[in-house]
This record gives structure tokens, C-alpha cells and sequence, in this order.
């Protein structure tokens, strides 16, 4: 079976792989202990707060501790200039094998073994048109928005995800119904098909769909399950109104989809989420953890992330409680434990919901 | 960055293309300008070291040999292109200075 570096096309030149290789790196040393800003900026908040007798308020006034020191500026230049550089860079080297990139999607359009609707007449909500991590033309405006969007995120993971192993890892934690029923599953906003493939594999008998607004990302996850052999389906849709049967999954999925969401599609989202999953069904979701708990310096982070780093919705997410979302809506949520992380809890987080 | 026109519903808002962390837009632009500067030292030497195990390992090309190379004309010419991209690349980020700032 084909893995995920064979589905990722190769760049223009030798160069601009290492280019992009040094992206990864200075990622990592800039966000991680290399240049050691979270430990620092957070022991300086902590330090402040301590002395000072009481806690930080709200982020704004942690925002501006932070852009008192000079620390704290050059922190968020290099996070800020490390995105643009990548991106900078993908567009670029995929912007030269335009022609023959466009062609490579034809080619696999019309190919199973999975079926690829695709709604010509399709009207992309106000809200989908974010450039989300700074991503040139956001998720559906460029053709290649799909290939983009697919290297972009290999130089995210650092390396950890070439395989698509984060997918199968996430896809191996979401419970089986209770009855052992896995006849269809939903990839809610499933990108470049990642998990969907994944679930394929987990459940090869199951009819998997992976839905998404953009296009482009939907071509290149047909492509790359046609090219993997895997029989899944993809289509373009929202995902507050899927246009599937009512009870229709047994398993729901929804990967790092609702801090991209506005608060009401993320009310919409969840009372659909509801109506497609049969009673016993699972709707599992992996994303950010809530704003409490968070160490200073970690709410600091997400507010630059929103801000600075095209998450217009993040924020609201983080201070929302999906939990109590899930449960008016007709879920029983099962607890899930919160990483612990320096100074705080992690960022990511799942759900695992039964639809009651 | 191809249209940068977003139209997000409400949340946080989002910054513009070409924000200032520093103290002034200048400093902003010698930073970028060390990083890109960086990321091409490392695609050079990257290149180089490839290049020069390949060479060697199929005993083309001694090493004292490229030191003592003279580029033809095609080869210069060439060079000639891969410098103005090397340029760009850097000092690209000089245009992202605000007049206004």
C-alpha cells in the first residue's frame, strides 16, 4: 500500500525541500526548547502575578506584559515570520507545476475505488472565507489549495505525521459503539481525507464519507484515497447541513473542525451532528482545550494564534463548553483527561459523545 | 500572498499582512531578512554537501578541483539568474516597508 509521501507531489526544486526542511527546524526551535520563549515568558507572568498579589485578568492585560518585553516581540516576529516563510515557499514551488498539478487532479477525478461529488453550484458561507494559518487563498480559493494545504501541514507535524500516522493514531482512540455496529462513518470538514482513510482501514467493510466546503481539498483526498486503494467517499458540503439521512452514522468524526468554526455554525454543526448519528452512535471530536486551566503565557499563545495566525474563531471556541454544546443536544459526553503541559493543561483534547 | 480578502464572522480580529512586532518596521525587516538569510545558507550548504558525497563517492570530481573551476559562459549566466533569486529571496522583505509607519 502506497504511504503519504508518495501522495504528497515533489516540490519544484532539491531547494526548495531544504528550505522548507529549515522551516521545520526553526519551527521547532522557536516554539519548542530551543529558544525556550513559552518557559521564560510564562515564568516572567507568573513571577509578576506572584509578586504583585494577584492573578493575571484578562488576555488583554497579559498582552500587553507581553509586548512590553522585548522578548515578547521578537517571540512573536519569528513565530509570525516562520508561517509566512513556509508558506512563502509552497506556493511558490507548487505555483511553478501549476499546469501540470491541475492536470494530476483531473487525472484522478473520474478514478475509484471511492466515488467524488462535487457541487458546481456550491456557495461558500462568509465565515469559510478565512485564510486560516495564513494559508495563501485560505482552503478553497486556489485550485492547489488541496496540495498547499497537505505540505503545509507535513512541515506542522515536523515529520510526525509523513504517514499519516497522527490520523491513525486519533482514528485508533474513537470508541465502537457499545452494539458493534460500524456500517457508516462521517469525516466531518475532513480536509485532505486523512482520517477518513484512516477509519477505511480501521473499518474496511464501513461506508466512509469525508465532507468538506472546499474543492480543492476534496480533490486531493480523492486522490490520494484512489491512489492508497481506499474506498472512500468524498463530497462537498457543509458540515451544518450534510444532507444525509437523519441516524444515518454510527461513528461521527470531527478532527480539529470547531475551532474554525463561529459560535453559532459550531451550535449548528453539533444539533446536525446530532440528527445524522443513530442512537449509540459515536460523534468523537479531537481539538482545543477550553481557556481554563491554561497557564498565562498558553492564553497568550492563543490569543497571537487568532490574532496573528488567521484563527478568527479560536477564541470563542476555547471560552466555549462543548461538552454542555454536546449534551443539550442530545449526547452523553464521556470525561476525558486533559494532558497536563508546563505551567498548564495541554492544547488538544478529545470528545467522545454517544448520541442518547 | 494571492487575496487577502477574508470575511470572518465576528471573533478575534485578524491582523494585517505586514504586522510590526519591534520597535519600528525596520527591525521587523532585519529579522526576516537573518532568517530568510538563514533558510538560504541552509539550502546552499544542504546542496553542497549533497553534491560534493555524490561527486565524490563516484569519483568524478575531487574536491580541489571545484575550488580551481572556472564557469563557462552558460554557467554564468546561470549563476547570474540564481543571484537575482537569491537576492529576492533575502531582500524581498525591504518592499514590505511601510511608507507610513
Amino acid at each position: 500500500m502506497s504511504t503519504t509521501p508518495e501522495t504528497l507531489p515533489p516540490l519544484a526544486r532539491r531547494s526548495d525541500a531544504a528550505y522548507l526542511d529549515f522551516v521545520e527546524g526553526l519551527r521547532e526551535f522557536i516554539l519548542g526548547k530551543g529558544a525556550d520563549f513559552e518557559e521564560r515568558l510564562n515564568g516572567a507572568l507568573e513571577r509578576t502575578a506572584s509578586s504583585r498579589g494577584r492573578p493575571w485578568g484578562d488576555v488583554e492585560e497579559i498582552r500587553e506584559f507581553v509586548h512590553a518585553l522585548p522578548l515578547g516581540r521578537l517571540r512573536d516576529r519569528l513565530a509570525r515570520s516562520q508561517q509566512e516563510m513556509k508558506w512563502h515557499a509552497i506556493e511558490r514551488s507548487f505555483g511553478e507545476q501549476r499546469a501540470q498539478l491541475t492536470a494530476e487532479l483531473a487525472k484522478w477525478d473520474e478514478r475509484g475505488p471511492g466515488r467524488l461529488l462535487l457541487d458546481p453550484a456550491f456557495v461558500h458561507p462568509a465565515y469559510t472565507n478565512v485564510h486560516f494559518h495564513l494559508q495563501p487563498g485560505g482552503y478553497y480559493k486556489d485550485e492547489l489549495s488541496g496540495f498547499l494545504y497537505h505540505y503545509g501541514t507535513k512541515v506542522f507535524f515536523r515529520g510526525d505525521n509523513d504517514k499519516d500516522e497522527l490520523h491513525a493514531k486519533l482514528v485508533g482512540t474513537v470508541p465502537t459503539p457499545s452494539d458493534g455496529k460500524v456500517n457508516r462513518i462521517l469525516d466531518l470538514a475532513c480536509s485532505i481525507g486523512q482520517s477518513s482513510t484512516a477509519f477505511h482501514r480501521r473499518y474496511p467493510e464501513a461506508d466512509v464519507w469525508g465532507i468538506d466546503h472546499s474543492a480543492p481539498m476534496l480533490r486531493v483526498a480523492h486522490r490520494r484515497a484512489a491512489m492508497q486503494g481506499d474506498a472512500v467517499n468524498f463530497a462537498q458540503r457543509l458540515v451544518e447541513k450534510t444532507g444525509f439521512p437523519d441516524a444515518h452514522f454510527d461513528i461521527t468524526f470531527a478532527f480539529i473542525l470547531f475551532h474554525e468554526l463561529p459560535p453559532r455554525i459550531i451550535d449548528e454543526t453539533v444539533r446536525e451532528a446530532a440528527r445524522v448519528t443513530r442512537r449509540g452512535g459515536i460523534f468523537a471530536i479531537y481539538d482545543f482545550t477550553g481557556t481554563e486551566g491554561k497557564s498565562p503565557y498558553q492564553r497568550y499563545h492563543r490569543w497571537f494564534d487568532a490574532r496573528h495566525n488567521g484563527e478568527p474563531y479560536s477564541q470563542d471556541f476555547c471560552d466555549c463548553r462543548l461538552g454542555d454544546i454536546l449534551a443539550a443536544n442530545g449526547f452523553e459526553v464521556a470525561a476525558a483527561p486533559l494532558a497536563k503541559r508546563a505551567g498548564g493543561t495541554g492544547y488538544m483534547q478529545h470528545w467522545f459523545a454517544t448520541r442518547v | 500572498m494571492s487575496d487577502r480578502a477574508q470575511t470572518p464572522e465576528g471573533g478575534t480580529p485578524i491582523v494585517g499582512d505586514d504586522p510590526v512586532y519591534l520597535n519600528d518596521p525596520i527591525q521587523d525587516a532585519t529579522v526576516r531578512m537573518l532568517l530568510e538569510l538563514a533558510a538560504q545558507v541552509w539550502v546552499e550548504r544542504e546542496r553542497r554537501l549533497t553534491l560534493e558525497a555524490l561527486l565524490e563517492s563516484k569519483g568524478i570530481v575531487a574536491r580541489d578541483e571545484i575550488e580551481r573551476h572556472i564557469p563557462d559562459a552558460v554557467l554564468a549566466a546561470r549563476l547570474k539568474d540564481e543571484r537575482a533569486r537569491f537576492i529576492e529571496d533575502i531582500f524581498k522583505e525591504l518592499r514590505r516597508v511601510s511608507l507610513n509607519r
